[in-house]
């Protein structure tokens, strides 16, 4: 058996008709699985998944003017993940991130001390009191942790992923205005199960180095959360298209 | 088979790009770049090439796009020459620098010659040479800081341009001319009488004044090439006039006994021509760019709201809902936002910002004092300027179009109605 194949391998008029039969072969079942699965979450023409966590709290009257967001809490410190390997990479663009703790700068900064006891520090937290009353304009089925006044279109998981991202997302002001209206960069994040980003792919340049650089600098300093465990499989393989814009 | 193979490769990724979820990241934390901006070599008397490196730090500070490093903390050595070969970039580095600016200042005739350079520290290279004259080291510097802007944004900076403002004393209204940093104040007419929102030609020589000089509000225009300040024949009690955008027509508001109307006329104040007609109050026009529209404010809804027309009166359409008053609107010489005062649900008056396109308001100050009023743009629609007490008298404050860095300008000086000036000419 084995001589029969070693030399069916080794004549290229054998092999050849069955290259074909296997490409068409090939071919029938994408096509196949192409047309019995359900539709995909998302065309390449539909409009990308725009997520913001709703705040807790009581709708701002739209007849008011409005009010500066106040900034988000900041996130509690996650534990370090164990190290895990860097899938092989599908391309030669390809870069292995390290699993590396988020940057300092990242990292939240204590505020300036007050002194509950003092009179002027009564009436610091009083006033800071109020002021979080009013800002925190959200609606009564928010989330505790949101950060916007209102809905937007999405799924809870890609709106921290979103929120996370954005807070990584820092470009130099000198990026002229001009420039500002169709710099865009698209890349392919691969998630594992506890959040780490094993690599990504840049899949789309913006043509401008020190944007491209702080995409990329975004996605190496950015830890993201864990995914849903149903969806491990699916940000683990096939990733997260990420297009980040102005 | 390696062919079958690579086929295969591929398909996969294509089949598995379909389902993959995408989401969109926006909003970007515009960050200042780091800048260095050590010791202005001299030849000869060093003083002006240290007022001149002091100016341009506080202009390169002042624009937002930039971070200015601490010159306490520079390690290189101060007799550093300006070219690439002369600089150990690596001690730029470790301070933090993104760029390098340097510069050698010598006296040429009765002004100043400066010899500047930019550098890309992390690439070691020099990116910008410029020679550079200028009558004293204010000027000059501006001239560095405009230079820098260009490389940096591929647009023009503002620091040769100029600003106006009325300063309020008990004796007198000035028109005060202020560089576009707020300093070097200059007095330009001092009044008995009120004086009130001037505004520029884009020649950068006139400047319309709402003055009561002829005992009732009339519109006069300064020359600030000839210091004549006449009286416009509109024929009205006329005022918060503004010229468009290509200087040959003036929109003003005017008022009829009790009922005040937006009206255009020609630059010299001839053919004037109603623009609106209701009962109510309509004021305080403001062009587009393109000189095709006009943002004004009416009460025609009940309370002061900013509304949209095409400059000859058609289309009006009201652009703002929230707040109950809505007033001083301008446009920014890019055309996507209007400025504009309006009081809050807790009576302070604070500097916002709306799309004329979608309505949508964004607000600029905040906590800030009890009124931050009369915003203007500069010509680059980078930064925008405005009157504020937050310092418990009025002072200009000059900030970036969403109200992320602010920074007082001027003393205290009971300063109203600033207007900032166009490009110089070359």
């Amino acid at each position: 058996m084995s001589g029969a194949g070693t030399s069916a391998l080794g004549r290229p008029d054998r092999l050849w008709p069955m290259v074909l039969a296997s490409l068409a072969a090939h071919a029938a079942v994408f096509s196949l699985t192409g047309l019995a699965r359900p539709r995909p979450a998302l065309e390449p023409g539909q409009q990308p998944i725009q997520a913001r966590l709703v705040r807790l709290g009581e709708p701002r009257p739209k007849e008011l003017l409005p009010r500066k967001e106040a900034p988000p809490p900041p996130a509690a410190e996650a534990p370090a993940p164990a190290p895990i390997e860097a899938a092989p990479a599908p391309s030669p663009r390809a870069v292995a991130v390290p699993s590396e703790q988020p940057s300092p700068r990242a990292a939240a900064k204590p505020g300036p001390a007050v002194k509950p006891g003092t009179p002027g520090g009564a009436r610091l937290a009083s006033v800071l009191s109020d002021m979080k009353q009013e800002l925190q304009a959200g609606r009564a089925d928010g989330a505790a942790d949101g950060d916007a006044s209102e809905a937007g279109e999405g799924d809870e998981y890609l709106a921290l992923v979103v929120r996370q991202l954005r807070q990584g997302y820092r470009l130099p002001s000198t990026i002229g205005d001009r420039e500002r209206l169709f710099l865009t960069g698209t890349l392919v994040l691969h998630i594992e199960a506890d959040g780490r980003v094993s690599r990504y792919v840049l899949t789309r340049r913006s043509g401008n180095p020190a944007f491209d650089e702080a995409l990329e600098r975004a996605v190496r300093e950015t830890r993201l959360p864990p995914p849903p465990p149903p969806l491990r499989d699916l940000y683990r393989r096939t990733g997260l298209e990420v297009l980040f814009k102005i | 088979m390696r062919r079958l193979a690579l086929l295969l490769a591929l398909a996969a990724p294509l089949a598995a790009a379909a389902a993959r979820p995408t989401v969109v990241v926006d909003a970007p934390d515009f960050r200042p770049l780091p800048l260095a901006v050590p010791a202005f070599l001299a030849e000869g008397d060093g003083r002006p090439a240290e007022e001149a490196a002091a100016v341009l730090r506080a202009d390169l500070a002042l624009c937002g796009l930039f971070e200015l490093l601490d010159p306490r903390g520079f390690l290189a050595d101060a007799a550093e020459g300006l070219a690439a070969p002369s600089i150990k970039f690596g001690r730029w580095a470790t301070v933090g620098a993104d760029g390098l600016v340097k510069a050698r200042v010598r006296r040429d005739g009765a002004g100043l010659a400066a010899d500047l350079r930019l550098h890309e520290v992390r690439a070691g290279r020099e990116v910008l040479q410029r020679s550079l004259t200028a009558p004293d080291p204010r000027a000059l510097a501006h001239r560095m800081a405009d230079e820098l802007v260009r490389h940096y944004t591929g647009e023009p900076g503002v620091f040769r341009t100029h600003l106006v403002a009325v300063r309020r004393s008990k004796e007198a209204r000035e028109l005060v001319l202020f560089d576009a940093d707020g300093k070097n104040p200059r007095v330009l007419l001092s009044e008995k009488a009120l004086l009130l929102m001037p505004s520029w030609h884009p020649d950068g020589d006139r400047i319309l004044v709402t003055s009561y000089r002829g005992g009732r509000p009339e519109l006069w225009v300064y020359r600030l090439s000839d210091r004549s300040f006449r009286r416009l024949p509109l024929g009205h009690v006329a005022m918060g006039g503004a010229f468009s955008p290509d200087g040959t027509r003036l929109a003003f508001t005017a008022a009829d006994g009790a009922d005040t109307d937006v009206w255009v006329a020609g630059a010299n104040g001839t053919g004037a021509r109603r623009l609106t007609t209701t009962s109510a109050l309509d004021l305080s026009p403001a062009w587009s760019p393109d000189g095709k529209r006009l943002a004004f404010v009416s009460d025609r809804a009940g309370t002061p709201q900013l509304f949209v027309m095409n400059a000859d009166g058609t289309e009006q359409r009201r652009l703002t809902f929230q707040g109950n008053y809505n007033q001083t609107p301008q446009w920014s010489p890019r055309g996507d936002l209007i400025a504009f005062t309006a009081r809050d649900e807790r009576k302070v008056f604070d500097v916002f910002v709306v799309s004329p396109e979608t309505g949508k308001i964004q607000r600029i100050t905040q906590d800030q004092g009890r009124t931050n009023e009369e915003p203007t743009w500069a010509p680059s629609g980078r930064l925008l300027a405005f009157t504020s007490d937050r310092s418990g008298v009025p002072q200009l404050v000059i900030s970036d179009p969403r109200g992320e860095r602010q920074a007082p300008a001027t003393a205290a000086a009971e300063l109203a109605t600033p207007a900032w000036g166009p490009f110089p000419r070359e």
